[in-house]
Parts: structure tokens; C-alpha cells; sequence
């Protein structure tokens, strides 16, 4: 048993390792540099550029100096320190308050919508293998269907419908900015509900099928197993074999999947708050990108790599507790 | 668990979360038909901002990431340059100034009673004091010249340059913010700090922020009286998602002034009597060409008899039609303005473009030049076919369609067009460094309208460099001797006859070597409600420079003459 | 294997008369199986087929957002080019990115996930760490990183299907292992290896069949993952650049605001053809598991209903099959 967890310690360890390591390297390896990309932003905008805009710019933001090696060793002890430096997209404003603006909207949202998904999903599955043939088992290719659909497409299309041509939801944004202001207010909370709807419906339409399909095609695999033969023989309750017996083990796969959804919370929004223009994270990750943004992307990434790599942790120890055969082994 | 009490329980949460929203619903029907409260007027700004507001309100921010209210409307220059129309500089903190003969000493009247928003006195010394923390700071100093600012009596201020410096005058007078010496004097490095306290001279300022709107309100202290005070008690920021949000946004009356593209524009001021816009055409939108063989450019192009072909070849009419909604307007072969610069296009048939393609045109000048028609329909020479690829950003729509149309525009004419529809970074990079053939991109205006900083900017020698190299605005590498010592000239002198004969060198030879062909002047739109306040800018009264954007100092100007409607 | 097959030729035959004759043709008896295969036989031809009859996808008219007529079947785009056509080039431009992606995937996802955690030890680790490194990897900076490594003009559908097959399969991979590991510890499999078999022969003969409906639909959702995928990354900007795929397709109906303007079939037959394409693949889906994994295929009620048994005999069969 100790053994195991300890296996597990050092694997995330060095997974931790080389994630922030890819980190470094990514943003290093992208095209461009800031400085130009700062002066194509300040043109279209319609600010003046000169040549010696190019030269105040380089002495402001500068190389960030030294050989690879060095700069590394320099973005490690940051690190530890909790420091992901300046963004450059919001100058001189620190990466750490840039994020900490747009996580909790991610999280609130995204991460909701995942949860519910998956809830329903795999309640919805489980009874849809369990009753073979039921309405809810030939539900299923329609629900596929919709996860099938490419996801801008049908959010842009239930955004057209439900905004414009029946006005039920807001097109945009986290809240309403014109008459709330954040708190914990009823108004806000409210508000913030209103505005998250519309994405978040979304989010379960087109994910939930996944969910559905596989855990019905594992319940259906599971349920003709010889333990479950046996425990009907013995004349158990229908209910405990359906859930004791069947579901729990034949949600594993879907477990799995679940973490892996679950770390991509965040790097997963990116589309979502595209369409809607929610100020999420997503967003975040797109700017940063688009302009270069080295300290931003790789305090984005990193958030990514952790949450990834927590939600793994925490199944594979949810593994080890729900199916013994896991830990049990060489 | 089991999947009934699962089931019970994400019921309750939807029911929850419909009532939750149906209460919203309510909720926000019932207020947006009483509008503001209190009687105080305000106004609601979109400025293009997406995501997320980050607190900056220093003015002296190299990157441009302060806020769009930071310059002129919280903080003020000494005089505003109206890019919208030619005319003189409107006196702000400062009233009038003069160049002694040589152009290196500028002295300026400063204008007295001014106070700070926080109720202190703006005098001359906070004049000189922000004038000398730019020049002595490389990061800040964008014209690479060091001037000193001296106090001669309480109100006037003198500032000598080391050479001749006329062209400095709209960056050190128009573009440089007056902040107040008491607060920046013990700020170590001004470029490194967010300035969440704003305190200037303009109309108003800061109320109360957060990161998805913030509200600013009438400065008390303001020195401008009767139609120059601010009359608007609030102005509200607020960020929205996308050309869509913000059409919405303006026809449910919840913006009453932005600045989007909007391409249907035209039917929704039809449908909606209260709303207005204004169409500041700036920007030439232009093919760059990496057209110098000397300095490592290859390809086609550099040949300019096929730049010449290609001038002729578009059909600028179809283009307007299709990639601007009509809301273009014809381009100048001299990349200058024919609207504010007029006057300083020597050669009357230099005022405009070709509208339509002209096809045998293109055909010839490309057939003197030796090149031969293929059985395939594409020319080619010495046989290399007339193959050239265009650089775009993804995503920018107006230019992605345009390339697609000139791709079939071209064609007619024998050439081939591949486009590369690439990322921004990798975009901006593949221009800057001349690993390109042809790039589309904008001509754009320098600090002011005068045109000596577009032809030392996109045409100087001083600001190229050879293929590889990053090239600091001149990146289609055009080098002629001729055309840097007009723009030598044109920097040295004040008196028109000269920088006429000046301009008319310059335009002359860039209308034959045509290193940058025009496409179309850009339509610049701002959109206005004039349900809450009047006053706004009209097509014929651009009185400031009408766009909501980062660092146009004319939304000063707009905000303090619009006047609330009394209800 | 062989007793799946068995169990094949033995079960009853399908029984809807109106569809009997084609079903017969076909190696199930599942008008699932039969709707799939036709809808997704039909897009393949289309998109085998379409690029060759229809014209230039390029050319351009000053016919602007002209709705759906006899000129143009599906109107024409902002800078009036035929839709229709452009849909054509993009289908196939689609297909070609699922199916590589499809196949790179499972390729990938079926020698980290099984192998090691079948042999276990050191190589499991190894192999469990490379997939969890694969995880982390943010997919859309990485494809821009590549993609400008690439020259522009050559950034095209292969590429981006390489890109989305490395970034998409360590999460199959983990599932397999998981999968793997559960089933490496049960009794029969401890008998064949206790009996001498060899280990490549317990991994084809007693594992792999039992992972087979997993990696088929894993195989299958690669594919619509990487369709949607490609539209995903062509929606951000970051798709194939001067090819036709759906999602490039739909990336510029949304950047030139073709629903703002009303311009509806611009972009709603793209996603509908992916809709449709992933509806079938999924149908498909439903019937291969039935056919390989017998577990899966106990009949439903409404195909013994259609046997024409009372109720009370279906309502016996379905004691006996565990409901």
C-alpha cells in the first residue's frame, strides 16, 4: 500500500517536472518577438509609430538576457517563489493578478457545466445500459449526434436563436456591467447565473452523449460478467447488483475520463469563451499567444499543467480506493 | 449514491438555476426600461475592448496598455492635432507657441488658473518636469532626441533641441501627457507602475473600476468653461465580446459610443432614428512589397513593372464593395490622404487611384517588360512564372477578403496569387525581417497629419534594414537616394515652398517604384446614440478625432462637448 | 474470436421485413448499422467524388451572399464564391485529417496504454509517464509552434492531422491502461500465463479481445475528434492554411459575420455534414461493438417484439438476459 502511493509521489514529480520544463521551452521556440508584435498592435490601433518607438520599446521590455540554461534556472527559482513575472499584455500588471482575475469565472463556469455533464451523463448511461432497448437506450444516438457536432457551430446557432430571434439570454460577457457591480450580492449572483446559462447549456449538450455512451457500452459489458450472474443467481436485489456489482465497476473508464476532463477545465474553455466572449481563461491563453505574451503563457500553461495533473492524482488515488485490482499488483 | 437521488438532485439544481435566471430576466427587464437612476446623465463607451480590464492609468506606459481614458480624457497634452481635419492645434494646458528661425528652440505659453483633480495647482513647473522626465528617460523618449525643458517666467517654458527639430513639434506638444511633479517625482521607474490613482487635468476622472467596467465622473476642478467643460456627469467603460455583441449592444441603446466595424451598419442607423456615426478614413490599406534586391529581397516583385501590373490590375470598386462594405474611400497613389492632405499632393492625377481594374493595362506594361503569356494563362520570364504569395492575418477579415478577390483579380490578368493566411506573430515577423513577397498591411499616419513622418516612416533609408534583419517601419526595404534627402529636407525646414518642391520629389518617384500599392483609405468607424447626449462628432464635424481607441487624444475633446438630453 | 463468430451465425435473423433485403447484404442485422454505413458511405463518395465535378472553389463573382437558387445550390459567400463547391473541397479536405488522425491515434494510444500495462514494470512507468507528459502538453501553442517551423505554404491537412494525433492520444492510451491493468489480473488470464502460453499470445488472444470495443469506439470518436478538432483550431485561427476543410469552411462564414448578415447557408451546411458524418459514425459505432463484443448484443425489446413473441415471452427473455 505505501509503496504504491509512493510510486505514484515520484511519478508526478518528474511529470511535474518535465510539464514545467515544456513550459520553458514552448514559448521559446515560438515565431516573433514582442516588441514587434507590440508595434503591429499600436499601427492598427491607430497609435503613432515611429523608429524610435522600436528603440524605447526594446529598452523597456529588453531581451530577458543570458543563455537558455541561464534563463531557466532564473524561471525555476521564480517559480518556487510564486513568481510568473510581468504580463506584457496588460504591462506592468503581474501574470499572478492577471490570472486570478479570469480562474474563478473558468472555473465557475466550465467547470460546472463538466460536472453536471458528467453526473448526468453517467446516471444517464448507467440506466440506459441496464434497461437495454428502453426510450433512454435509443436516446443515445441522438445525444452522440450532438457531441458529434462541431461545438462553436451549435453554441454560434443556439446563440442566433436565443439571443435574437427569441431574446431569452444575453449574447456576452460574465454579468451585467450596466447595473451590478461583483459582490456577494443576490443581484450579481443572479446576474452571473443569467449570463453562464447559455455556455453552460452548451457545454452539457454537446458533451454529455460521450458520457452516456460510454459508461452505457461498459454497463452492458459488465452486467454479463459471471459475478453479476452469480449475484442475480443468489437472488440479490436488483438495485444493490445494478450498483454495488455493475456501475461501480464499470465506471472506471469514465472516472478516467472525467480527470482527464476535468484538468482540461481550463485549456478546454478556449473555444467556449471565444463564442462568448466570457472573460475566462480561455481568452487569457488566446491573447497571450496572439501577442507573444511569454510570462502570461507560461503562468496559463502552468495552471493548465497543475490542474491536469491534480485532477490525475486525485483519480488515481480514487482508483486505488474504488478497485483494489489497481494497487493489487507485481 | 444512487442514480435516483443523483437524478433528484441535479432536478433541483436546474430548477434552481431556470429561477434563478427567470428572476434575472425579470430583473433586468424592469431596469433597463427605467434606465440610469438618480438623474444624474452618463454615457456607456465601448472602446474594443474584449476580456478583461486591467487596472493602468499611466500615461507614460511604453507598451500602450494603459486604459483608453488615460490620455486625453484623464490626463491632457499641452495642444490637440485633429488628424480628423487640417487644422491648427487646439490650445490645452498650453495657449500658444512659437519656433525661433534654426527650429531648435520651441517656446510655449502655459495656461494659468489650470488645477490638478485633486484640487492642487498645475503650473509650469509640472510642464517642464513631465517634458524633461520623457526626454531623460530612453524608454519613454520615442524620438530618439533629447531636448531640456526650462522654466523662463511662471508662464511660459522653453525647450531647446540639439538639431533642428520641427518635426518634433506634434510628438512634445500633442503626445506627451502634463502629470502632475508632486506625484511622479518619487516614482523610481514610471514605466514599471499602474497608476490605480490617476490624478490630471482632463475633464474627468477615475470613480470606481472593475475588471469588466469602470465608471468615471466629471472632473470639479476642470479648467475649461461654457462649451468647453465637461457636461456629462458619468462616463461608464465597458468591454464586450465581438463586432455581434457590440451590434447588439448599440441597437438595445446599451452603448451610446463605440468605434467597431460594423458591416451592417448602414441598415441598422436605417432602422434605429437615434443613432448616428462618423467614417474617419485613415489608414491606407496597402500590398507591401519586399521589393529591394540589393538589401535580399527576391521574387517577382521586385521587378516594377509587375508592382505597376498589379496596380492596375485590381478592381478597387469590387474590393470596396466586397471587403469594406462601401465604406472605403479611394486611396492616393502618394499614400498620402486626399482628404487632409489635399494640398500637399503636388500632381492633380496623383489625387486617386484607378477604380476599376484595368486589365490590357496591367497586360502591357508587363509584356514591355518581357514578360510572356504561358499556354497555362500566367506570364513568365526567363522561365520563372509570375507566381507571388501574399501574407495575411488570419482573422482579419476585411484583408482575408481582399486577398481572396485580388487572387481572382489577378488571375485575369496572367498573375498568380497564392495567399498565406498565418498567425499575427508570425505575420508581423515574416514582415519585419523581409521574408516575404507581398504583405497586407496599412499605411499609417504619424503623430499628425503633416506628411513627413508616413515618408520617414515607411520610406527613409534610416528605418530599413536588409533581409534577416528587423527593419523598424520600412519593411518593403525601398532605399533611394533621392527620396531620403527630400525627407532630409523636409525635417529641416518650415517654409511651404520648399517642402512642396520636397514632396513633390517624393511622390513623383514613389508613384513609379510603387514599393507599397494601395488598395483603399481604411474606413474608420465610431457609432453614436443620441438618445442620452448630442453633441457627438458628424461627417462634416470631425471637431476631434471621433475614435474610441487607446491613445487618441480627441475622445477628450468629444467627451467635454457632448451635452446631456434633458429628459 | 472464433466464438464470437460462432455466435453470429447462430443468432436470429434480423427481422424488419422492410429493410430484410439490404440487411442480408450486410454483416448484422442493425438498421443502426445500416443507416451509419449509408450516410457515412455517401459523405466518403462525396467527399471522394465531389471535388472532381464540381468547379474552382476560388472563383470569385461580384455576386455576393446570393441565397440558395438554381445557380448556386447553396448561395454563394461574402466574396460570392459558390458554396456548394467549396463544401465539396472541404469534405474531403475533413475526411483525410479524421481518418489519419484516426488511425495515428489508436496506433499510438494501443502500444502505450496495453503494452505497458500489461508488461508492467519499468517500461509501464516509462510508458505512463510519456502519456501523462503527452497530457500536459497545451495542444494549440504546440500547433503554432510547429506550424511555423513549417514553410506556410506546405502547412497543410497532414500536418495538422499529425499535430492533433499527438495531442489526442495519450488520453485513450490512460483509459486502455486502465482498462488493461483490471483485466491483466483476472483469473483466466492468470491461468493462461500459469499454463506457459507466451505473453504475445495471452496479449492478442485474452486481452485484446476484451479491449477491442473500447479501441473501436475509441477509433471511431478519433476520428470525429479530429474533424471537430480541426473546425476547433480552424475556428481560433490556427487551421490548414490554403486548403479546404469544413472547419475553414465555417471559420470564415463566423469571421465574415455570415449569420449577423443573415447568411445562413454559409454556415450551417459545414457543421451539418460534420453532424451528420459523426451521427454516422457513431451508428456504426453501436453495431461494431454488437458484433465483436457478444456481451453487447442481447437483443432488444423492440426486435423481439418484432419476432413476434407474446409479452410474456419477451418478458421472460429479458429475465434471462440480466435486463
Amino acid at each position: 500500500m505505501m509503496r504504491f502511493y509512493l510510486q505514484k509521489i515520484v511519478f508526478y514529480v518528474v511529470a511535474l517536472w518535465a510539464a514545467v520544463t515544456l513550459n520553458f521551452l514552448i514559448p521559446r521556440l515560438m515565431p516573433g518577438n514582442p516588441v514587434d508584435v507590440m508595434i503591429a498592435k499600436m499601427g492598427a490601433a491607430g497609435q503613432p509609430v515611429t523608429p524610435g518607438t522600436r528603440h524605447a520599446l526594446e529598452v523597456e521590455l529588453g531581451g530577458s538576457g543570458g543563455s537558455l540554461l541561464h534563463q531557466y534556472g532564473a524561471y525555476i527559482v521564480n517559480l518556487m517563489h510564486g513568481n510568473l513575472g510581468i504580463s506584457l499584455t496588460d504591462y506592468p500588471e503581474k501574470v499572478t493578478t492577471v490570472i486570478g482575475q479570469a480562474l474563478p469565472w473558468t472555473i465557475a463556469l466550465v467547470g460546472l457545466a463538466t460536472i453536471i455533464s458528467f453526473i448526468l451523463g453517467v446516471g444517464l448511461g448507467m440506466l440506459a445500459g441496464w434497461k437495454r432497448g428502453s426510450w433512454l437506450d435509443n436516446l443515445i444516438p441522438v445525444t452522440t449526434m450532438f457531441q458529434a457536432v462541431p461545438y462553436f457551430w451549435l453554441a454560434l446557432i443556439l446563440v442566433l436563436v436565443l439571443t435574437r430571434v427569441v431574446p431569452l439570454f444575453p449574447y456576452a460577457g460574465g454579468y451585467d456591467v450596466a447595473s451590478t457591480t461583483p459582490g456577494l450580492s443576490l443581484g450579481f449572483i443572479g446576474s452571473a447565473i443569467y449570463h453562464g446559462f447559455l455556455p453552460a447549456l452548451t457545454i452539457v449538450i454537446s458533451s454529455i452523449g460521450g458520457w452516456m455512451l460510454g459508461m452505457r457500452n461498459m454497463m452492458v459489458s459488465t452486467l454479463s460478467e459471471d459475478y453479476i450472474v452469480t449475484a442475480e443467481a443468489k437472488g440479490l436485489n436488483p438495485r444493490r447488483v445494478r450498483m454495488t456489482y455493475a456501475a461501480r465497476n464499470a465506471v472506471l473508464p469514465s472516472l478516467s475520463g472525467f480527470a482527464i476532463s476535468l484538468g482540461f477545465v481550463v485549456a478546454g474553455s478556449i473555444v467556449t469563451e471565444q463564442v462568448f466572449s466570457y472573460p475566462g481563461i480561455g481568452q487569457l491563453l488566446f491573447t497571450a499567444v496572439s501577442n507573444d505574451d511569454y510570462a502570461l503563457m507560461q503562468g496559463v500553461f502552468l495552471v493548465i499543467s497543475l490542474s491536469v495533473l491534480a485532477a490525475n492524482l486525485v483519480v488515481d488515488v480514487l482508483y486505488g480506493l474504488i478497485d483494489p485490482r489497481t494497487r493489487a499488483r507485481s | 449514491m444512487s442514480s435516483h437521488s443523483t437524478r433528484r438532485r441535479l432536478g433541483v439544481v436546474m430548477i434552481a438555476a431556470a429561477a434563478a435566471a427567470a428572476l434575472a430576466l425579470s430583473g433586468c427587464s424592469s431596469n433597463s426600461g427605467s434606465g440610469k437612476s438618480s438623474g444624474s446623465s452618463s454615457v456607456t463607451i465601448f472602446n474594443g475592448q474584449v476580456g478583461n480590464f486591467t487596472e493602468n492609468f499611466n500615461p507614460l506606459n511604453p507598451t500602450g496598455a494603459y486604459l483608453q481614458p488615460t490620455n486625453g480624457v484623464i490626463y491632457e497634452p499641452l495642444f490637440y492635432y485633429n488628424k480628423a481635419r487640417a487644422e491648427k492645434p487646439v490650445p490645452l494646458l498650453g495657449t500658444s507657441y512659437s519656433w525661433n528661425d534654426d527650429g531648435t528652440q520651441l517656446t510655449v505659453k502655459v495656461r494659468q488658473g489650470v488645477k490638478w483633480s485633486n484640487g492642487s495647482a498645475e503650473t509650469a513647473d509640472d510642464v517642464v518636469f513631465s517634458l524633461n522626465l520623457i526626454s531623460n528617460n530612453a524608454a519613454l523618449n520615442t524620438t530618439g532626441v533629447g531636448w531640456v525643458a526650462k522654466k523662463t517666467t511662471d508662464d511660459t517654458v522653453v525647450i531647446t533641441f540639439p538639431t533642428t527639430a520641427f518635426t518634433l513639434e506634434p510628438q512634445v506638444l500633442g503626445n506627451e501627457p502634463i502629470v502632475p511633479e508632486s506625484v511622479w517625482k518619487s516614482i523610481s521607474d514610471p514605466t514599471k507602475v499602474t497608476n490605480d490613482k490617476p490624478v490630471g487635468t482632463g475633464p474627468y476622472e477615475l470613480k470606481s473600476f472593475t475588471p469588466q467596467s469602470f465608471v468615471l465622473k466629471k472632473n470639479p476642478n476642470y479648467w475649461g468653461t461654457g462649451s468647453s467643460a465637461p457636461k456629462v456627469d458619468e462616463i461608464r467603460y465597458v468591454s464586450l465580446a465581438n463586432a455581434d455583441a457590440a451590434t447588439s449592444a448599440l441597437e438595445a441603446g446599451q452603448v451610446d459610443y463605440m468605434g467597431a466595424f460594423l458591416p451592417t451598419l448602414k441598415s441598422i442607423i436605417a432602422k434605429h432614428k437615434n443613432l448616428s456615426y462618423t467614417n474617419s478614413p485613415q489608414a491606407t490599406t496597402s500590398l507591401f512589397t519586399c521589393e529591394n534586391v540589393d538589401l535580399g529581397c527576391t521574387g517577382p516583385q521586385t521587378d516594377p513593372a509587375v508592382r505597376q501590373a498589379l496596380y492596375y490590375a485590381m478592381d478597387r470598386t469590387q474590393l470596396d464593395r466586397q471587403a469594406a462594405a462601401g465604406f472605403s474611400s479611394p486611396a492616393s497613389p502618394t499614400l498620402l490622404l486626399n482628404t487632409v492632405n489635399k494640398s500637399q499632393i503636388i500632381d492633380p492625377k496623383n489625387l486617386e487611384v484607378p477604380q476599376r481594374a484595368d486589365v490590357s493595362r496591367a497586360k502591357r506594361i508587363l509584356e514591355a517588360d518581357g514578360w510572356k503569356l504561358g499556354s497555362n494563362g500566367y506570364y513568365s520570364k526567363d522561365g520563372q512564372e509570375l507566381d507571388l504569395s501574399i501574407n495575411v492575418v488570419s482573422g482579419w477579415t476585411d484583408y482575408d477578403t481582399i486577398c481572396q478577390l485580388l487572387q481572382g483579380q489577378f488571375k485575369a490578368a496572367g498573375i498568380k496569387l497564392a495567399v498565406n493566411q498565418m498567425a499575427q506573430n508570425a505575420w508581423s515577423q515574416a514582415e519585419t525581417t523581409g521574408k516575404f513577397q507581398l504583405s497586407m498591411n496599412s499605411i499609417n499616419m504619424g503623430v499628425s497629419s503633416n506628411p513627413y513622418y508616413q515618408y520617414n516612416n515607411y520610406l527613409s533609408s534610416l528605418a530599413t534594414a536588409k533581409v534577416g534583419d528587423s527593419a523598424t517601419t520600412n519593411t518593403s526595404r525601398y532605399s533611394n537616394s533621392i527620396v531620403d534627402a527630400a525627407i532630409k529636407t523636409l525635417a529641416t525646414t518650415n517654409d511651404p515652398s520648399t517642402q512642396e518642391a520636397a514632396y513633390k520629389t517624393i511622390q513623383d518617384q514613389i508613384v513609379k517604384d510603387m514599393p507599397y500599392i494601395p488598395v483603399y483609405v481604411n474606413s474608420a468607424l465610431a457609432e453614436y446614440n443620441n438618445t442620452r447626449a448630442t453633441g457627438w462628432p458628424t461627417q462634416d464635424n470631425q471637431y476631434a478625432f471621433p475614435l474610441p481607441w487607446g491613445g487618441n487624444w480627441g475622445v477628450g475633446i468629444v467627451l467635454k462637448t457632448i451635452r446631456p438630453v434633458s429628459k | 474470436m472464433a466464438s464470437t463468430l460462432a455466435a453470429d451465425e447462430t443468432a436470429p435473423a434480423q427481422a424488419s421485413s422492410g429493410r430484410r433485403s439490404i440487411a442480408r447484404l450486410l454483416p448484422s442485422r442493425s438498421p443502426k448499422l445500416v443507416v451509419g454505413l449509408i450516410i457515412a458511405g455517401v459523405i466518403i463518395l462525396w467527399g471522394i467524388v465531389g471535388p472532381l465535378v464540381v468547379g474552382d472553389p476560388h472563383a470569385i463573382s461580384t455576386n455576393a451572399f446570393a441565397p440558395p437558387g438554381p445557380a448556386h445550390w447553396l448561395g454563394t459567400t461574402q466574396t460570392g464564391e459558390d458554396v456548394w463547391t467549396q463544401v465539396a473541397y472541404g469534405t474531403r479536405g475533413s475526411l483525410i485529417i479524421g481518418f489519419t488522425v484516426g488511425i495515428l491515434a489508436t496506433v499510438l494510444s494501443a502500444f502505450f496504454g496495453v503494452l505497458g500495462a500489461y508488461l508492467g514494470g519499468a517500461l509501464d512507468e516509462g510508458f505512463a509517464l510519456i502519456t501523462n507528459v503527452a497530457l500536459v502538453i497545451p495542444g494549440i501553442p504546440l500547433v503554432i509552434v510547429i506550424g511555423n517551423y513549417v514553410p506556410t505554404n506546405q502547412r497543410g491537412l497532414l500536418l495538422i492531422a499529425l499535430v492533433l494525433a499527438i495531442t489526442s492520444w495519450a488520453g485513450s492510451a490512460r483509459v486502455l491502461r486502465a482498462v488493461t491493468l483490471s483485466i491483466r489480473s483476472r483469473d483466466y488470464v492468470a491461468a493462461s500465463r500459469v499454463s506457459g502460453e507466451k505473453t504475445w499470445r495471452i496479449l492478442v488472444v485474452e486481452i485484446l479481445p476484451n479491449l477491442i470495443p473500447v479501441m473501436a469506439s475509441q477509433f471511431v470518436f478519433a476520428i470525429i475528434f479530429a474533424i471537430l478538432g480541426e473546425a476547433g483550431l480552424s475556428f481560433l485561427g490556427l487551421g490548414a492554411s490554403n486548403t479546404f476543410t469544413l472547419g475553414t469552411i465555417l471559420f470564415q462564414a463566423y469571421n465574415d459575420l455570415a449569420l449577423t448578415q443573415g447568411a445562413w447557408w454559409w454556415f450551417v451546411p459545414p457543421g451539418l455534414v460534420i453532424a451528420l458524418f459523426g451521427a454516422a459514425l457513431s451508428l456504426i459505432n453501436f453495431s461494431i461493438d454488437e458484433i465483436i463484443n457478444p456481451k453487447l448484443r442481447n437483443q432488444t425489446r423492440s426486435a423481439r417484439k418484432a419476432w413476434g413473441l407474446t409479452d410474456e415471452q419477451i418478458r421472460l427473455l429479458e429475465k434471462e438476459d440480466i435486463k
